[in-house]
């Protein structure tokens, strides 16, 4: 069965999980974001919204994290993070 | 200085216990009502509705009378309150639509009181029991303060109704017991696990005196105390009322079965969404003053037919500092979530709901801390963040259904923007208060729709905001304003409502100034995450301008609209932080939005437009996150917006910057 994990991730029923925009294949079941494009910048790239610079706040580095489709380079994930700390967001489905 | 372990404490640390237990427990100390199956299986469905619906506006009536006799600002204006009807071994039946974080472990401090107070000194009518302590439960953390009450029907316990507020001020080293410094629970204000403070109807004038001695608004603090008794008062008169008429075996019935119907609702709802397990991580940014560390908590929730698995491994340990919650604290960042995102169409009848989860927690973590580790800042610091995994989790779950997922919420607001004024009054008396305007927090952006703007705060459906007017009547302040702040709200497909800031300064104090204290993460990263490729809401931003000209431009007949036009030394506040400031001394305070939801550059451009207009989002900011170019006239330029987005995809996952011109 075709599960919609989200707003741009499909699972199909062998497990394989794609972009619901450009059928890329992304991974699979256990690692939806498996073969994805992850990118980190400055925070301050996230836009205006990031008012100070980390570094007056926290000894470590922080870094936007975002995860991109290859095929169409439609964000994934985003997320605001220290930099020295691997990504805490996963998702995983089972198919029925 | 390190914790050191206490022994005895483990008394206090309180852990959910099965009704059996605790009749096992209570044996013959009380007399506990019960009703038999057959009772609640022979209701029929318009009685069990026409009282159900009862329980809940007994619920309202208390929230009501709290208000109405409490004389903070906090309660009274913005409904940092909430108040619950638990049936006789305190599993919640209704709980309030005011701040629900604080009534998800109402349960835990009315289950201990029943097992430990039992015996000695005894549980009569008329009694009702304080407690502070969150280790216990009733509160995250020690300014929620529950009073809670039995009820007795025919010579035997029926049900307890229970209320709780935040009290602006319960001792410790800091005004508002919000000590900055601290490193343990000795700095903080004193927990008080329950004890008799009404006896028989009367209020115990020994218990009060030791209760309000630890206060520096003790007069207010006693109103509060007041105000709280009233409430339990107003819902054991209607819940009487209630057995008079429907009979005390019914009225149970419908407790039981209320529940019941939470439990089997929230089942059948969980059985139609696919099984799977969700992961995500909340961070805090400072644990005390002068600490510039960052610390998680992690959660893996796994969905298994009709059961939900909330798995806190790998979350960090308890530091020193004010920002830990004990397991109370952590069941109250969960409650909410299921309440508003999952359970909108269930009864609140968190009894029934749950029996339908499991948490894995390890004692001794920043959520479920163990004594005497800090926990001032409990229910806005781990407990809050607890949600804030919480909402990451179960959004995504409710993501994978074609119906539920239209329920989802990304993130909102991701912590209380803590700014507490404590000194002399205008009307020369000492005042403490927390400052509620952050409590217009953005809400999170949805699955088909934007965050509300400054629409408030998930966890207290029926939170406010208090006026302006409010604020400078009742303390030394005025205020430059209180407004919206473009680009506050994560940005994506769907916008996170924005949050916004207030600026102000002391103002008609015979001292001159006033005494701040300031606790709000989120400076060093966001804190409210974004859900689908959705972007998190901004950073919190708080500034303090020093001996500024503010008078000079007031006696020039100008309000100035900017920290910009305003003379004067700048700083930006750190996370935790306590001053004072000064007759000219701005404060300038900017709390969070709410999560964004999906990819910004797939947002429609004329809601981009839209939201330039209308101050929601920056022209740069349309520009650079949402790749719209808005022409002078305010319309979408179609042909730069289609090559900017082109450009803007590729140069933002890392690929060559030379497509990035137009």
């Amino acid at each position: 069965m075709t599960v919609h994990i989200d707003e741009n991730l499909v699972q199909d029923d062998e497990g394989a999980v794609r972009c619901r925009h450009c059928d890329a294949v992304l991974g699979v079941a256990q690692q939806p974001l498996r073969d994805a494009r992850v990118r980190e910048s400055d925070p301050r790239t996230a836009g205006p919204s990031v008012r100070a610079d980390s570094g007056h706040f926290a000894d470590r580095p922080v870094v936007l994290r975002q995860t991109f489709c290859p095929g169409c380079l439609t964000l994934l994930q985003s997320e605001i993070v220290p930099g020295d700390e691997p990504s805490g967001r996963t998702r995983s489905v089972v198919a029925r | 200085m390190p914790v050191i372990p206490v022994a005895g404490s483990e008394k206090f640390a309180n852990a959910p216990t099965s009704p059996e237990e605790t009749r096992r427990v209570v044996g013959d100390s009380v007399r506990l009502h019960d009703v038999d199956r057959s009772v609640v299986e022979a209701l029929d469905p318009l009685t069990y509705e026409v009282v159900r619906h009862r329980l809940t506006s007994i619920t309202e009536e208390m929230g009501e009378a709290l208000k109405r006799m409490s004389g903070s600002v906090v309660v009274t204006d913005c409904n940092d309150f909430d108040a619950a009807i638990m049936d006789e071994v305190g599993d919640v039946v209704q709980v309030g639509l005011y701040n629900t974080e604080l009534a998800a472990s109402l349960d835990m401090a009315a289950n201990w009181t029943l097992r430990n107070r039992c015996a000695r000194p005894g549980i009569a009518p008329g009694d009702m029991f304080l407690c502070n302590d969150p280790w216990v439960g009733g509160g995250l953390h020690q300014n929620d303060t529950s009073l809670f009450a039995p009820l007795f029907v025919d010579g035997e316990l029926f049900c307890w109704t229970g209320a709780v507020a935040h009290q602006v001020d319960l001792g410790g080293v800091s005004p508002g017991s919000w000590s900055v410094g601290a490193t343990d629970v000795f700095w903080e204000s004193l927990p008080t696990p329950p004890v008799k403070i009404v006896e028989g109807g009367e209020i115990r004038q020994d218990i009060e005196d030791v209760w309000l001695r630890r206060s520096r608004v003790p007069k207010l603090v006693a109103l509060d105390l007041r105000a709280k008794i009233g409430a339990n008062n107003v819902a054991h008169e209607r819940l009487r009322a209630l057995c008079e008429k429907y009979g005390a075996d019914v009225v149970k019935a419908v407790m039981r079965r209320t529940m019941d119907d939470a439990e089997q609702r929230l089942r059948a709802k969980l059985r139609e969404i696919p099984d799977g397990s969700w992961s995500s991580v909340a961070h805090q940014d400072s644990a005390r003053s002068g600490d510039r560390g960052i610390y998680r908590i992690v959660l893996t929730l796994t969905k298994t037919d009709d059961r939900l698995v909330f798995d806190f491994t790998g979350t960090d340990p308890q530091v020193d500092g004010l920002i830990n919650c004990t397991f109370a604290g952590l069941r109250g960042g969960i409650m909410p979530v299921l309440l508003t995102m999952v359970c909108g169409d269930i009864p609140w009848a968190c009894g029934g709901i749950y029996r339908c989860i499991e948490i894995i927690s390890e004692p001794g973590t920043i959520n479920n801390c163990t004594f005497p580790a800090g926990i001032g800042k409990a229910s806005v610091a781990s407990g809050w963040a607890t949600t804030n995994v919480a909402t990451e989790c179960l959004a995504g779950m409710l993501d994978t259904h074609p119906e539920h997922r239209k329920r989802l919420m990304s993130v909102c607001c991701g912590t209380w923007d803590f700014a507490l004024l404590a000194g002399v009054d205008q009307r020369g008396g000492g005042f403490v208060t927390m400052l509620c305007d952050s409590m217009a927090g953005g809400l999170g952006a949805r699955s088909d729709s934007d965050g509300v703007d400054t629409g408030g705060l998930a966890c207290i459906p029926m939170g406010r905001v208090a006026d302006v007017e409010m604020n400078e009547f009742a303390f030394p302040m005025l205020y430059l304003w209180r407004r919206e702040e473009p680009d506050s709200g994560g940005p994506g497909r769907f916008r996170g409502g924005v949050g916004a800031s207030s600026c102000f300064i002391p103002y008609d104090s015979p001292l001159g100034g006033v005494h701040l204290v300031v606790s709000a993460p989120g400076k060093a990263l966001p804190l409210a995450g974004g859900l689908s490729g959705g972007l998190p809401a901004g950073t919190q931003h708080d500034v303090l301008v020093r001996d500024t000209d503010v008078h000079a431009r007031f006696a020039a007949g100008r309000i100035p609209a900017s920290l910009d036009e305003l003379a004067g030394t700048t700083d930006l506040v750190p996370t935790h932080h306590e001053t004072d400031l000064g007759a000219a001394d701005v404060y300038y305070t900017h709390w969070q939005g709410g999560g964004g939801y999906g990819d910004p550059l797939r947002r429609d451009p004329a809601a981009v437009a839209a939201d330039v207009a209308a101050h929601k989002v920056s022209p740069a900011g349309a520009g650079d996150v949402y790749g719209v170019v808005v022409d002078g006239g305010g319309a979408v330029d179609e042909d730069a917006t289609t090559t900017r987005r082109a450009a803007l995809r590729r140069s933002r996952a890392g690929l060559e910057a030379e497509e990035v011109t137009a």
